[in-house]
C-alpha cells in the first residue's frame, strides 16, 4: 500500500471536471483518532491518508449526502462523488449499485486492495490513554505502531478487526483506477456459526436475551451500515409501529431481527454495524449466520456484481423444504 | 375520516353455529370491541330477512363497518358486498369472521369454540376498524379473441365466437388446421368418419369473414390483461405464397427429396414440397426447410421454374412476426400421444408389427398408407391383440391418470378389424373398460357380441418365439398367466399433455396440474377458466376427453370467452397493491417479486430531485401482496391486507381466549 | 394445575390452504381449538417479521400455510414464502428460539383431513416444548 500513490490518484480524481469531490480519510483529533474526510481541491489531497487505522466504511456516504432534498430553486446537479473503496466497501456498492441507489455514472471509485485494518478497541485496549497523534503501518505481519517518538511493534492477528480475519474479498470487484497489489483472500470460515448452533437452545436464548437487554437502541448499527439507506425505516416507523420506542429486551429482540432479516442477502460482512455498537454487541454473528444460510440455500453472495437479482424475490422450483409439512 | 362506527352481526346459520358457538354470548362480547355500536344475532343472515336487518342498521345507524360472523368468506362474502352497496356503504368495508368452517363445525367444546369464536371476532373487528373504501375500475375491452390451436376444440371455439359477431383470430402451429381428429378413421361409438364431419368445420373456418386464420404460426409472447391482451405471432415462412397457391400439386413431381409423412405418423413417405392432406386449411402447400435442399444447402430449386403463371413459390420467404391486439384467450393446444417406448416390455420399436392406436388409425383409414386394407408386412393379420392402459392408470410412467377415450376407441377399432377382417382372432386386454357416455355401453356390447375376446389382466410383455409375436398377460378373472399369438399387437396409447406445455404456460402464465395437464380455475365451477383472467382452456390441453366433450367444452369455453367482449368493459381487482411515493426508493425489489410484472418504475420529481420510484398497474395487479412483502421500506401496502391491519390482528390474537 | 393449551396465530392463504381448512369444516373433520386464523391472499403476502411479532404478542405458535409449489394462484408467491421463512426459521433457531414455533405446511383446497392433521401436529409440538415467555412484549 503506497500513499503516495493513492495521493495521486485521488488528486488526479479532483483534477477532473466531472467530480465534485473526494470522500476519504484524514487524521482524527488525537490517538489512533481517524476521520472520513471531504475533500474538495487538489490541495487538500495532502491531507488525505491511508493506513490500517481507517476502519470505517466511506460507503455509507454515498446515500446518505447525496439524496437530501434540494433547497428552493437548486437545480440537481449531475456531478461524480469520488471515494476510496476496499473490497468490503466495493461489494457494498455493488449491492448499493445493484438496488438503484445510486446511479453508477455518479461515482468514481478509486479501489485500494486492503490486507486489513485494525479493530481501535483492540489497540486502544493494548495501549490506553494515548492522546498523541499516533500512526500505524503494516511490515511482514506485524504493526508497527508510532506513538509520539516511540516505536512498538504488535502481531497483525491481536489487533486485526474480526471481520478482516474471515475476509474473502479484500480486493475491490469495482473501482475506476486500482491502486495497489491484489491481495491474498482468507479461507470461508463459518465455524463460529457451526459450533454456536450445536449448543442447547436455551443458552443460546439466554445469551442473546442479555445480549439484546444491553442495547440503548442508538440506531448506530443502522446508521453505519452502508445497506441500510431505506427513506424510511420501518423500525423508525409509528404507521404502523413495528417496534415500540422503549427498549426493552421485547422490542430490542424485534428490532435486531428484523435489521438482520432485511439484510438477508445484502449485508456485505464489513463489520461496521458491530464496530459502531457502544454495548459490544456481537451483531456481525447474526448477519454472518443469514450470509452463510444465503450461500448454503441459494448460492448467493451479496455484492459480487451491479446486476445480480435478489436471492429474496427469485427462486428454484428445488429449494429445500424439508422443513415443510 | 369520520368516527368508525361497527356493526357487528353474528349468525345462528341455522343449528350449524348455534348449537355449538353461544351467539349471545357472542354479541354480548362484541358490544365490548372498539367502536362497535350495534351487535345482533339473527338465524341466517344470508337470508332476504337477515339482509334486510343488515341494510336498516347501515342506513338507520350510519354504520360505516360491518363484520359478519358467520360462514366462511369464500362462500358468502360477495352476498355481503352486495348488500354494503344496496346500503350505500362501500362493499370493501366489511369483513367476515369464519365461526363455521374453522369453529362452530370442527370442535366439539362448546366453550373452547365460543371462547375461540371470540377472538377470531375480535380479530375480525380490530382489522374492520383500519379499513378503507375501496374503488373498482374498469377498462375496456378490446372485441377480439384469440383461439391458439386449431384442432377440433379451436375449431368449435373460434366458429361460436365469430358467430356470437366478434373477431378472431385462430393460430395453429401446423400447415392445416384439423389437429388429431384429421387422423382418425371412423369415430365411437357412432362410427362416423372423422374426416368427413371434420372437414365441413374446417371449411366454414376457413370461408368465415370474422376468423383470421394464421397457420404455420405460432403465438411467442403474450402481454397484457384481460380485455388488452398484446400478442406476438410468429409465422413461419412456407416458401410458398399463401394467397397464390391453389394446390394444384403440378410441383410436387419435381421435387427430389423424400421425407417420412408425420400426417400418416411416419408409416409412408412424401415430397418434402407437401400439402399435409387433400382436404387442408387453408389449401396451400408448404415446403419442410429440414429436409429441402435450397433451404439447407442452397441447392435444388427444381420446384421453383413450375410455378410459371401463379408463381406461387418463394425459396426465399421470411419468417414473420406479427402482433395482434385481442381481449381474451382460448387455449386448444391439444394432446401428444404417450410414447410406448417408455414402456419397453411391450416392443414398441422393438417389433414392427407393434403399433399405437393412432397408428392403427392411419392404417385403416381410407386416406392412409394403404388405403385403408390393414396390412401388415402386405399381409392382412390373422391375430390381432389390443393392450389398454398403455401409458394411463400407470404410476410407473407418472401418469396416474385414466385417458377416457381408450376403452372406447380400442373397441372400435376391434370393430373395424372385425369389418375388414372377418376371421380374426380379437384379443382385447384390459384393467377395466370405461363406457360412460351416450351410446357407449350398447357399443361395447355389440363389439363383444362380434367375436371380440376380451381379457382382464395387465400385459407383462409383448415378445417373439420363433417368429411370431407372443403377448403375455394375467387373466385375472382366469386366475391365471396366458399367452396369445399375435400378428398385430395395438397399444391403447393414452393422451399426455403435448410437449411445449410448459413452454405455452409460461406464455400465458398458466398454471399445470399434477397431471401436467393445463389447470382450471375451479375443478367443478369453473372448469373453462383459468386462474389468469381472460384466458380459457377447450379440448385436451386441459385434461383427456373424446370428441363430444371436447366440443361441448369448447363453445363452453367460446361462451366464456365472449363475456367479457359482449359487455365491453371489465371490472378490476380492488385489493391492489399500492406505493407511497413519497418514500420509495426505487430499489425495484417489488418489480422482480411481482408474478404479472404489474410494477414499473418510475421517474417523478420529489424535493426537486429527479427519482425513481415504483408505480403499480392496478389494472394487471391481482392483489396477492408479494411485492409488499419484498419491500423493505414498507411503503408498498396492500388494500384491505396493508400491515397495519394484519398487525392489528396478530396483536389481537396474541391474547389467550382459553 | 390444568394443561397448559398452546396459543397459534395460523395465515392461511386465500386460494389453497383457507379453502383447504373451510373443507375440513365441511366434512366435519374435528381439530383441537387452539388455531386462530388470518386470511390472506398468498403466502407471499406473509412477512416472516409478521411471526416474531405474534410470538411475542403471546402467540405460542405461528403456522404459515399455502399451495404446493407449482399451484401458487398467483405463480410464485409460495417460491418466494418458502425462502423467507427458511431463512426465519434458522434465524430464530441461532437466537435459540425453538425452530417448532414456526411452522409451515402446504395444504391445497382439496386437502381437508391434511389440514385438521397439521393443526393437531403443532399442537402437540407446541404442547410439548411449553408457552414462549421469555421475550414477550412488555405491557403499556
Amino acid at each position: 500500500m503506497n500513499i503516495q500513490k493513492i495521493r495521486d490518484e485521488a488528486s488526479r480524481a479532483l483534477g477532473r471536471k466531472d467530480v465534485k469531490y473526494l470522500i476519504g480519510y484524514q487524521k482524527g483529533s488525537y490517538g489512533f483518532r481517524v476521520s472520513p474526510a471531504f475533500f474538495q481541491t487538489k490541495e487538500e489531497v495532502e491531507r488525505l491518508i491511508f493506513s490500517p487505522l481507517c476502519q470505517v466504511s466511506l460507503a455509507p456516504y454515498l446515500t446518505l449526502e447525496e439524496v437530501v432534498p434540494l433547497p428552493g430553486e437548486e437545480k440537481q446537479k449531475a456531478s461524480k462523488v469520488a471515494l476510496l473503496a476496499r473490497g468490503c466497501d466495493s461489494r457494498a456498492i455493488n449491492q448499493i449499485l445493484a438496488e438503484k441507489g445510486i446511479p453508477r455514472d455518479r461515482l468514481f471509485i478509486i479501489g485500494i486492495p486492503c490486507e486489513g485494518v485494525i479493530d481501535r478497541r483492540k489497540i486502544e485496549a493494548r495501549f490506553p490513554s494515548v492522546t498523541e497523534p499516533a500512526e500505524v503501518r503494516e511490515e511482514n505481519g506485524k504493526y508497527i505502531i508510532a506513538i509520539g517518538d516511540q516505536s512498538h511493534e504488535v502481531p497483525k492477528e491481536e489487533l486485526l478487526a474480526d471481520a478482516c480475519k474471515v475476509c474473502r474479498y479484500p480486493n475491490p470487484l469495482i473501482y475506476d483506477k486500482l491502486t495497489g497489489d491484489k491481495v491474498a483472500p482468507h479461507q470461508a470460515n463459518y465455524d463460529d456459526i457451526t459450533s454456536w448452533e450445536e449448543k442447547p437452545l436455551e443458552e443460546r436464548l439466554q445469551f442473546w436475551l442479555d445480549q439484546f437487554s444491553r442495547c440503548i437502541r442508538c440506531y448506530a448499527c443502522r446508521n453505519a451500515c452502508p445497506l441500510c439507506y431505506s427513506t424510511v425505516c420501518i423500525l423508525d416507523r409509528l404507521d404502523p409501529q413495528w417496534v415500540k420506542r422503549s427498549n426493552d429486551t421485547s422490542e430490542n429482540l424485534m428490532f435486531h431481527v428484523s435489521r438482520a432479516f432485511h439484510l438477508a442477502g445484502r449485508c456485505v460482512s464489513c463489520g461496521e454495524c458491530e464496530r459502531a455498537c457502544p454495548m459490544g454487541i456481537p451483531l456481525m454473528k447474526l448477519n454472518r449466520k443469514l450470509e452463510k444460510d444465503v450461500n448454503d440455500l441459494f448460492s448467493y453472495e451479496a455484492g459480487k456484481d451491479a446486476e445480480s437479482k435478489s436471492p429474496m424475490t427469485t427462486f428454484h422450483v428445488e429449494d429445500r423444504e424439508d422443513f415443510i409439512l | 375520516m369520520g368516527k368508525i362506527k361497527v356493526g357487528v352481526y353474528i349468525c345462528h346459520c341455522g343449528v350449524n353455529i348455534k348449537s355449538t358457538v353461544d351467539v349471545d354470548k357472542l354479541t354480548r362480547f362484541a358490544l365490548t370491541l372498539p367502536h362497535v355500536s350495534v351487535a345482533k344475532n339473527y338465524i341466517y343472515l344470508c337470508s332476504d330477512p337477515g339482509q334486510e336487518l343488515i341494510k336498516k342498521d347501515i342506513e338507520e345507524n350510519s354504520l360505516n363497518r360491518i363484520v359478519v360472523a358467520s360462514c366462511s368468506p369464500r362462500m358468502h362474502e360477495p352476498t355481503f358486498r352486495k348488500v354494503l352497496r344496496s346500503a350505500g356503504l362501500n362493499p370493501y368495508c366489511l369483513e367476515m369472521a369464519n365461526i363455521r368452517e374453522h369453529c362452530s363445525w370442527v370442535h366439539k367444546d362448546a366453550h373452547k369454540a365460543t371462547r375461540k369464536a371470540e377472538g377470531i371476532l375480535a380479530a375480525s373487528v380490530a382489522k374492520a376498524n383500519l379499513l378503507e373504501p375501496l374503488e373498482e375500475k374498469e377498462v375496456d375491452v378490446t372485441p377480439t379473441a384469440l383461439v391458439i390451436g386449431g384442432g377440433i376444440a379451436g375449431i368449435q371455439a373460434a366458429l361460436d365466437i365469430a358467430d356470437i359477431g366478434f373477431k378472431v383470430y385462430l393460430v395453429e402451429k401446423e400447415p392445416s388446421i384439423g389437429g388429431h381428429m384429421m387422423q382418425l378413421d371412423k369415430t365411437f361409438p357412432t362410427l362416423d368418419c372423422s374426416a368427413c364431419i371434420l372437414t365441413p368445420k374446417m371449411s366454414d373456418v376457413g370461408n368465415h369473414p370474422n376468423i383470421e386464420l394464421h397457420t404455420y404460426s405460432e403465438v411467442v409472447d403474450v402481454k397484457g390483461y384481460i380485455g388488452n391482451f398484446k400478442v406476438t405471432i410468429k409465422k413461419k415462412p412456407r416458401y410458398i405464397i399463401e394467397e397464390k397457391c391453389n394446390a394444384c400439386g403440378l410441383c410436387v413431381p419435381y421435387c427430389p427429396v423424400e421425407m417420412p409423412d408425420p400426417f400418416n405418423m411416419n408409416l409412408s413417405k412424401m415430397k418434402c414440397l407437401y400439402i399435409p392432406f387433400p382436404q387442408a386449411v387453408p389449401a396451400c402447400y408448404v415446403i419442410d426447410p429440414k429436409h429441402c435442399r435450397y433451404t439447407l444447402k442452397r441447392e435444388c430449386k427444381q420446384c421453383d421454374p413450375v410455378c410459371k403463371e401463379l408463381k406461387a413459390i418463394d425459396l426465399k420467404q421470411k419468417e414473420q412476426l406479427i402482433q395482434v391486439e385481442v381481449g381474451t384467450i382460448i387455449v386448444a393446444t391439444g394432446f401428444d400421444t404417450f410414447d410406448p417406448t417408455l414402456k419397453p416390455e411391450l416392443g414398441y420399436g422393438l417389433y414392427p408389427n407393434v403399433i399405437t392406436g393412432l397408428e392403427f388409425e392411419r392404417l385403416s383409414s381410407a386416406s392412409g398408407p394403404n388405403l385403408g386394407e390393414l396390412l401388415i408386412h402386405g399381409k392382412k393379420p390373422k391375430d390381432v391383440v389390443f393392450i389398454q392402459c398403455v401409458g394411463s392408470r400407470d404410476k410407473a410412467v407418472g401418469n396416474e391418470y385414466c385417458s377416457r377415450v381408450c376403452c372406447m376407441y380400442t373397441a372400435k377399432q376391434a370393430h373395424l378389424v372385425r369389418e375388414k377382417i372377418p376371421d380374426a382372432n380379437i384379443t382385447i386386454f384390459y384393467m377395466d373398460v370405461r363406457a360412460f357416455g351416450k351410446g357407449f355401453e350398447e357399443f361395447y356390447d355389440r363389439v363383444k357380441q362380434e367375436g371380440v375376446m376380451y381379457r382382464r389382466g395387465n400385459v407383462a410383455e409383448v415378445f417373439k418365439r420363433k417368429d411370431r409375436l407372443i403377448v403375455r398377460a394375467e387373466d385375472t378373472l382366469m386366475g391365471q398367466p396366458i399367452e396369445v399369438e399375435a400378428d398385430l399387437v395395438v397399444l391403447a396409447v393414452g393422451m399426455v399433455p403435448r410437449q411445449d406445455t410448459a413452454a405455452v404456460a409460461q406464455i400465458l402464465k398458466l398454471s399445470q396440474s399434477a397431471d401436467r395437464f393445463f389447470l382450471e380455475a375451479h375443478p367443478k365451477l369453473r372448469p373453462v377458466d383459468t386462474a389468469s383472467d381472460g384466458i380459457f382452456l377447450a379440448g385436451c390441453c386441459q385434461g383427456p376427453k373424446d370428441i363430444p366433450d371436447t366440443v361441448a367444452q369448447a363453445s363452453g369455453a367460446a361462451a366464456r370467452a365472449s363475456i367479457p367482449l359482449s359487455q365491453g368493459k371489465v371490472r378490476t381487482e380492488a385489493i391492489v397493491s399500492y406505493v407511497d411515493e413519497r418514500a420509495c426508493r426505487g430499489c425495484a425489489l417489488c418489480v422482480e417479486a411481482c408474478p404479472y410484472e404489474a410494477i414499473e418504475l418510475k421517474t417523478i420529481e420529489r424535493a426537486g430531485q429527479l427519482v425513481q420510484v415504483a408505480s403499480v398497474n392496478e389494472v394487471i395487479c391481482k392483489g396477492c401482496g408479494t411485492c409488499v412483502t419484498a419491500c423493505l421500506c414498507g411503503v408498498m401496502q396492500q388494500k384491505s391486507f396493508n400491515d397495519e391491519q394484519l398487525l392489528s390482528m396478530i396483536a389481537v390474537l396474541g391474547e389467550r381466549y382459553e | 394445575m390444568s394443561e397448559f393449551e398452546p396459543n397459534i396465530v395460523a395465515f392461511l392463504c386465500n386460494w389453497c390452504s383457507y379453502a383447504g381448512a373451510d373443507l375440513t369444516g365441511t366434512s366435519r373433520i374435528h381439530y383441537p381449538p387452539n388455531v386462530k386464523v388470518i386470511r390472506v391472499m398468498c403466502t407471499g403476502r406473509m412477512n416472516p417479521l409478521f411471526v416474531v411479532q405474534a410470538l411475542r404478542q403471546g402467540a405460542d405458535g405461528v403456522l404459515i400455510s399455502g399451495c404446493h409449489p407449482g399451484e401458487c394462484h398467483y405463480l410464485k408467491g409460495n417460491y418466494l414464502a418458502r425462502r423467507r421463512f427458511m431463512l426465519m426459521r434458522n434465524l430464530l433457531g441461532f437466537i435459540g428460539i425453538n425452530p417448532l414455533r414456526l411452522r409451515m405446511s402446504w395444504v391445497s383446497a382439496s386437502e381437508g383431513k391434511k389440514f385438521a392433521d397439521v393443526v393437531t401436529t403443532v399442537t402437540e409440538d407446541i404442547k410439548k416444548i411449553g408457552p414462549q415467555q421469555s421475550f414477550t412484549r412488555e405491557a403499556v
